[in-house]
């Protein structure tokens, strides 16, 4: 600061100053200064440049009020997202699936019989949700032990073998595939994955100005728990679709229960691992509650029997071909 | 959950010994004040001419870091604005703790005031993502020591 020459001659003036002439500002320092100025320093009063808040005091107004404010920002733009998902195309939605189940084994749809089957069901299923056009569905065989079916992205269905193997006939495979299938139709997969990224954005954005590594993992790993998962309305919804399907297919809705029954046994048995799936289900017992009142609703047109499942469906499940769809994660 | 429960640890951590070392300085910066008040340190660059004396460059330096508890609450405080009163406590007893210092020195000469004292502050480490890690204060002045005979 005190470098430059012209700020050396401007303390040159002043001590100049200083010595000939003793007045300068209102006081007379130089007379004070050779005569008994008293130099000292008194005792600093507190809470001048602190604050004399309690630091939890503070702690608490900035997490309620910055983390209540980003929460619910996040909130109302998951909203959104949620509904304009809707208006994806389907198209875009197919060519996102394209990158999201690149690992999954896709190519071979259609070429065992099981998935030929299961096609053939799905395509009668579609025809009577009246799917709009260009929404296409592909079920794809999985061979795990895993009680297990989902939808995702782009209209591909999964259907675990741990899932079929306990169902008893047609209907119920046909309650799975409609249930599915009505997700898709509802455009699930694409808001529950506007709603993870939106959500993934205000995360990645709230722990970046936070800077702090750990509240990045802590955020992070509370967020990822809401990716792709549907909600309990979304299944509420799906399941009331899939009921209407099967009843204007089979003209009776009796053996759709059966796939609850079958989730039921698997929870409790606790043979079976629950998949983290089905965990954000509504209760099973509540759902086959719903279909009673369905049944109640919705008397039955034809004869209330049950489709058999095709005579070779236990041994289209295990592939003849080894290797073929195995490793699934 | 395993990483909610480190993160929490980690602030009861920081806020715990933060707090507790911050109330200890305090309490040594205010007794060490009532000590060295008979060395008045003044920013006036002009001393009484008077008498000869001789002089010496003294200066007293701290480095004091930031605690977790108060970088999270200042990291809060960044999206909203206002003042960081986590970090002003902390530049206070580094400002008080550098003068102490700087006195100290001066004792140790003999000298009975400083005159022009300078502050200068830095951050000396700065943490993940430009985030302050810790606080360096330095200060320094002119100590005017009387020579034995004449005083």
């Amino acid at each position: 600061m005190g470098d430059t020459a012209s700020s050396k001659m401007h303390e040159k003036s002043l001590y100049i100053k200083h010595l000939s002439r003793p007045r300068y500002g209102l006081t007379d320092f130089s007379r004070l200064n050779n005569h008994r100025m008293k130099y000292s320093n008194p005792e600093i009063p507190e809470g001048i440049n602190t604050s004399t808040q309690h630091p939890l005091k503070e702690f608490a107004l900035l997490v309620g009020g910055v983390l209540g404010a980003v929460l619910a920002v996040v909130m109302v733009l998951t909203l959104l997202a949620d509904r304009l998902a809707v208006y994806i195309p389907f198209e875009v939605e197919m060519r996102l699936a394209s990158r999201v189940t690149e690992g999954l084994p896709v190519e071979e749809v259609k070429s065992l019989p099981i998935e030929a089957y299961l096609n053939r069901l799905a395509d009668k299923i579609v025809a009577e949700q009246k799917l709009p056009p260009g929404m296409q569905i592909t079920v794809h065989y999985v061979d795990d032990d895993l009680v297990n079916a989902f939808a995702t992205l782009g209209g591909h269905l999964f259907m675990f073998r741990g899932l079929l193997e306990k169902l008893p006939h047609e209907n119920a495979v046909a309650m799975v595939l409609a249930h599915e299938i009505a997700h898709i139709k509802h455009r699930h997969p694409i808001r529950s994955m506007g709603r993870g990224m939106i959500f993934g954005l205000a995360i990645g954005m709230v722990s970046s100005t936070l800077g702090n590594a750990m509240t990045d993992r802590v955020l992070a790993n509370t967020g990822g728990l809401t990716v792709l998962k549907f909600s309990r309305d979304q299944e509420w919804e799906a399941d009331q679709t899939a009921l209407h399907a099967l009843y204007q297919l089979y003209g009776h809705v009796d053996g759709a229960d059966r796939l609850f029954k079958v989730l039921e046994q698997a929870t409790e048995n606790g043979s079976l691992q629950t998949p983290e799936f089905f965990s954000t289900h509504p209760l099973s017992k509540r759902r086959i509650d719903n279909i009673h009142a369905f049944q109640v609703g919705h008397p039955a047109t034809a004869d209330a029997t049950v489709v058999a499942l095709p005579e070779q469906f236990s041994t289209w499940l295990i592939p003849a071909a080894g290797g073929q769809a195995e490793g699934m994660p | 959950m395993i990483d909610l429960i480190i993160f929490l640890a980690l602030l009861a951590l920081g806020y715990g010994f933060g707090r507790y070392a911050e109330l200890k300085h305090y309490r040594s910066i205010i007794q060490r004040e009532k000590e060295l008040r008979d060395i008045p340190a003044v920013a006036t660059k002009f001393p009484p001419l008077t008498k000869a004396v001789d002089v010496a460059l003294v200066s007293g330096s701290v480095v004091i870091s930031v605690d977790y508890f108060k970088r999270f609450v200042a990291g809060l405080r960044n999206l909203i604005g206002g003042r960081v009163t986590a970090y002003e406590s902390l530049l206070d007893r580094a400002r008080r703790e550098a003068i102490l210092r700087m006195k100290e020195e001066a004792r140790a000469f003999g000298g009975h005031i400083i005159f022009n004292i300078k502050l200068e502050t830095s951050s000396i480490h700065k943490g993940r993502k430009n985030g302050v890690g810790a606080v360096e204060v330095m200060a320094y002045g002119t100590v005017l020591i009387k020579p034995r005979k004449i005083s």
